[in-house]
């Protein structure tokens, strides 16, 4: 186990931090429960680094698919599940694509946030996300200046979508009661982390 | 032997081994041992730490001996492994060696049940007692000795097939040596220099060539191909078809009754010739004529006429002139010579890196593979050794170098097996380029630098003391600025953990290699297996890396898997002296698990004729009656006759019906009678 230390200056005891990897700290399940969710062989990553090379988001964050698969890999379950960049994924496959050993990183990480939904773990933007489907069966709804847009190019205001047919929002809604998301993401953002 | 034999009262000895704890750790060797003193037929029961061992077998013969054996039964490993050990160890007792029948509990037991001891151990009960069973009703063979040809065939003349031709003949063998294309050197032909010592590859290839073209022991076929193969170890019909080439040499021209006439290279016709077509030996990148030879070194130094693009416009016979070479009526002719063994050195091919589209060669103009890299950098070659960007002929400031190109990749487009010298040429590229271009940086883009040959590790010191720069990180992919043409390379520096995009002025892809097109036709000819991925099946990847399971047939070089000069060079003088073995014996015994037909019971209706995959069979009159007749030689006891005939007239020796029977009565009987 990581070695404490206590130093009263918040900023240096985060400084000294004891950074060795010890196998107590890691949970071996943690890849097998990554690879039934993600369906993907995830332990076969021999870490070549083409998805960051291909991720989109990879140039623009610190998010870096291969270092959460060597993570899942070590079992470094708390160090994922409380890393915010682990919801920096586009989700745009590019990684999936092109991975030599033909994984799918992209199944990983929905995974691993799968398992951080469960402990709770989620950015409130997601969650409100959630809330906004559960009300308008679209994460990003339509508003004024997309319809102007629209409307510029001859499309109609709304799209072929709930916003045009309403009546297939009850439906929607059913999923999203019937896994229970829109309850959780109430109570997490109200519970207010 | 023929007829269905009476035997004798059996005594059959049981010995089980150990294996250290290779059997013994999850099988109760002594619980097997004591269930075979009950079984019918056996005389004695014993085990032992190692049965391989002098020991072990000292046990076997003494149990013979002493307890007048009939049969014997060794419970251990593979018979791939010991067959013959055992085999031997019979024979020193005084029995006939066929009378041996081995129980695998270990490949099929111990190792695959380690967690389940007394599942595995019912199962080696089960195995022993089938094992006794079949060795009640052994009988005494006698292995079949055939003479064998003394001469070799080796198909492919690279420098896997020139160095085990050249060994052959040298050990006294006559040997044909049969390529494909109109020049023998193979891919080492198109190398401009070879790691880690860095020597010219056409200098120390060409001495070796003329060496070749020498040998009186060696029968040069060049343009020739392998047309069709019949017979057996000892025994080869091969037969060969020797392409038109258009072009005779002095000695076919002396033949011919033309005095002083024949190719002498002085390459007049080409000079002529109006028909232009890309030299697949530059890889396209430059031109050659209807009537060519690949490059100046080639041996032998005739020229070859391309009868798919020449219009017989005649000029060439005009160039000619009193040599007479140039025959453009020339047809294919056929050969057959008869060898006693052969070696295959069929080597390989570059994988079509434009499969993996994400590095856009064939799109990009300036991303090359490492083969057309040797031709650039060759003073030979078709810019006289200048490497130049295609786009626009500039000499290139930043080269990318993408290692593992299609190789080490599962997702079924390109090869899941590392293709062994492209960490090293690369390296060797980067010293080029370094050498020959002030200024230059390479940029070479890993996952792992395998650098495992001797000297190999002390040369990628070298290249990175010369200023080489090791990115470690897999390309993601390429792209082009539509303007420059220079590429952006995108890849993790994953030591850095850092995105990269790297502007360079050229790419060049260390593309994976395969089996070339003909090696899938050319093993079915020799009959031959192959593994997974294509490259020719060695019998033993350990023990026997130059023997197949064909008896007679070897293998020497790239065509058994991705190696470099330095390995192919080993595994052909290996192969050569595989292959001058049964030669020099000068005979072989062959397994007499061959078919015998019971001329009493065959009723000749000749249905196995037809049946038989290696026309072993055939129809004969004998005493005034049409009975089937084995050509053992050919037969290779596949039994497919034997369960077919309707009369059951075919007693497959060693694999008899009554033996297997037996077999499986022990089986589902559990030992009941
Ligand atoms: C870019 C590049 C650079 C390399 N650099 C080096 C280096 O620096 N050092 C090093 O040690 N290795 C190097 N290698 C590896 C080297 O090329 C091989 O190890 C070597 O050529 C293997 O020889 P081979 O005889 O097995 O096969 P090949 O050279 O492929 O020869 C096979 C021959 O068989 C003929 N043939 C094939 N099928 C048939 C058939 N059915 N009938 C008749 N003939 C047939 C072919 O025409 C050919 O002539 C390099 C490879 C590449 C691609
Ligand atoms: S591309 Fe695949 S193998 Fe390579 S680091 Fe990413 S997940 Fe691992
Ligand atoms: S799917 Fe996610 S991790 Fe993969 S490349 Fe796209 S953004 Fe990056
Ligand atoms: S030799 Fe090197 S470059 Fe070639 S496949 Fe193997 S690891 Fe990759
Ligand atoms: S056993 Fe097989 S190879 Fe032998 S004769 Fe019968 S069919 Fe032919």
């Amino acid at each position: 186990m990581a070695v404490k230390k206590d130093y009263k200056d918040q900023k240096l005891a985060e400084k000294l931090r004891d950074r060795k990897y010890y196998i107590p700290d890691s949970n071996p399940e943690f890849i097998k429960d990554v690879e039934k969710i993600g369906q993907t062989a995830a332990h076969m990553c021999y870490q070549c680094g083409t998805c960051t090379g291909s991720c989109p988001s990879a140039p623009r964050s610190s998010y870096r698919i291969r270092l959460f698969m060597r993570k899942a890999i070590l079992g470094l379950e708390e160090e994922i599940l409380t890393d915010p960049d682990l919801w920096l994924c586009t989700t745009c496959y590019s990684c999936t694509d092109r991975c030599p050993r033909d994984l799918a990183p992209t199944d990983a990480i929905m995974a691993m946030r799968n398992l951080a939904f469960k402990r709770d773990i989620v950015p409130r933007n997601f969650l409100q996300t959630v809330q906004l489907i559960y009300k308008t069966g679209h994460g990003v709804p339509n508003n004024d200046a997309n319809r102007a847009a629209r409307k510029r190019l001859g499309l109609e205001a709304e799209p072929e979508t709930t916003h045009k047919y309403p009546e297939y929002l009850p439906g929607i809604r059913r999923i999203l009661d019937h896994y229970r998301l829109k309850e959780n993401a109430d109570r997490i953002l109200a519970e207010g982390e | 032997m023929a007829e269905v034999k009476k035997y004798e009262e059996p005594r059959i000895g049981v010995f089980v081994c150990h294996c250290g704890t290779n059997i013994a750790g999850s099988i109760d060797v002594k619980a097997v041992m004591e269930y075979a003193r009950t079984l019918p037929n056996v005389a004695i029961a014993d085990d032992y730490q190692y049965m391989c061992s002098t020991p072990g077998q000292n046990k076997i013969a003494e149990a013979i001996n002493e307890q007048k054996l009939t049969g014997v039964v060794v419970a251990a490993c593979s018979p791939r492994l010991h067959e013959p050990t055992f085999r031997n160890a019979t024979k020193a007792g005084g029995l006939n060696p066929f009378r041996f029948e081995m129980a695998n509990i270990r490949e099929q037991n111990s190792w695959v049940h380690m967690h389940q001891p007394e599942e595995a151990t019912a199962k080696a009960k089960d195995a022993v007692r089938i094992a006794v069973a079949k060795a009640s009703l052994l009988e005494d063979l006698i292995p079949k000795s055939v003479p064998v040809e003394k001469a070799a065939m080796v198909v492919g003349g690279g420098v896997g097939g020139m160095q085990a031709a050249l060994d052959l003949a040298s050990a006294g063998i006559k040997t044909y040596l049969v390529e494909k294309t109109p020049s023998i050197g193979g891919r080492m032909s198109q190398l401009d220099k070879t790691f880690p010592t860095l020597d010219c590859s056409q200098c120390i290839l060409t001495p070796k060539m003329v060496d070749v073209y020498r040998h009186e022991g060696i029968e040069l076929l060049t343009y020739t191909e392998v047309e069709a193969v019949e017979g057996y170890i000892g025994n080869f019909d091969v037969t060969l078809r020797k392409k038109a080439r258009g072009v005779i040499t002095p000695a076919e021209a002396e033949a011919r009754g033309i005095v002083g006439g024949g190719c002498t290279g002085c390459g007049d016709c080409a000079t002529v010739c109006p028909v232009i077509k890309p030299n697949p030996f530059e890889l396209g990148m430059a031109p050659r004529k209807a009537i060519y030879i690949y490059h100046p070194q080639v041996s032998p130094l005739i020229y070859t006429v391309d009868f798919d693009s020449c219009v017989k416009c005649g000029l060439c016979v005009e160039a000619c002139d009193t040599k007479q070479a140039v025959d453009l009526e020339a047809k294919d002719e056929f050969m057959t010579v008869k060898v006693g063994t052969v070696i295959l050195a069929l080597g390989y091919d570059i994988f079509p890196i434009e499969k993996k589209f994400e590095w856009g060669y064939k799109n990009y103009d300036n991303v090359i593979t490492s083969l057309e890299f040797e031709r650039l950098i060759c003073a030979s070659g078709p810019t006289g050794g200048h490497l130049i960007r295609p786009s626009d002929g500039a000499t290139p400031k930043k080269v990318a170098f993408v290692l593992c190109a299609g190789s080490r990749d599962n997702t079924g487009v390109g090869k899941p097996y590392c293709s062994r010298f492209c960490c090293m040429y690369s390296l060797k590229h980067a010293h080029q380029i370094i050498e020959k271009i002030p200024g230059v940086v390479p940029y070479i883009f890993y996952m792992d630098i395998r650098s495992f040959g001797k000297m190999y590790e002390e040369f990628y010191y070298r290249i990175q003391d010369e200023g080489a720069k090791f990115i470690r990180g897999r390309v993601a992919n390429i792209t082009q600025d539509p303007v420059t043409k220079n590429l952006h390379v995108n890849a993790e520096d994953t030591l850095l953990g850092r995105p990269i995009d790297m502007e360079v002025d050229m790419v060049v892809l260390a593309a994976a290699i395969e089996p070339t097109a003909e090696t899938e036709k050319t093993r079915r000819l020799f009959g031959v297996s192959c593994s997974q991925d294509g490259w020719l099946l060695e019998a033993h990847p350990k023990l026997n890396p130059c023997g197949t399971t064909t008896a007679g047939v070897y293998l020497a070089g790239v065509c058994q898997g991705p190696k470099d000069i330095p390995d192919t060079v080993a595994q052909a003088e290996g192969a050569a002296s595989a292959a001058s073995i049964p030669i020099h014996r000068g005979e072989v015994e062959l397994e007499p698990y061959f078919a015998v037909c019971m001329e009493d019971k065959c009723a000749g209706c000749g249905l196995c004729v037809n049946q038989c995959p290696y026309q072993a069979l055939s129809l004969v009159e004998k005493e005034g009656r049409t009975v089937m007749q084995v050509t053992e030689a050919k037969c290779k006891g596949c039994g497919t006759c034997g369960g077919f005939c309707p009369g059951g007239a075919i007693w497959m020796q060693h694999f008899a019906t009554p033996q297997i029977i037996a077999q499986i009565d022990a089986f589902l009987l559990g030992g009941e009678q």
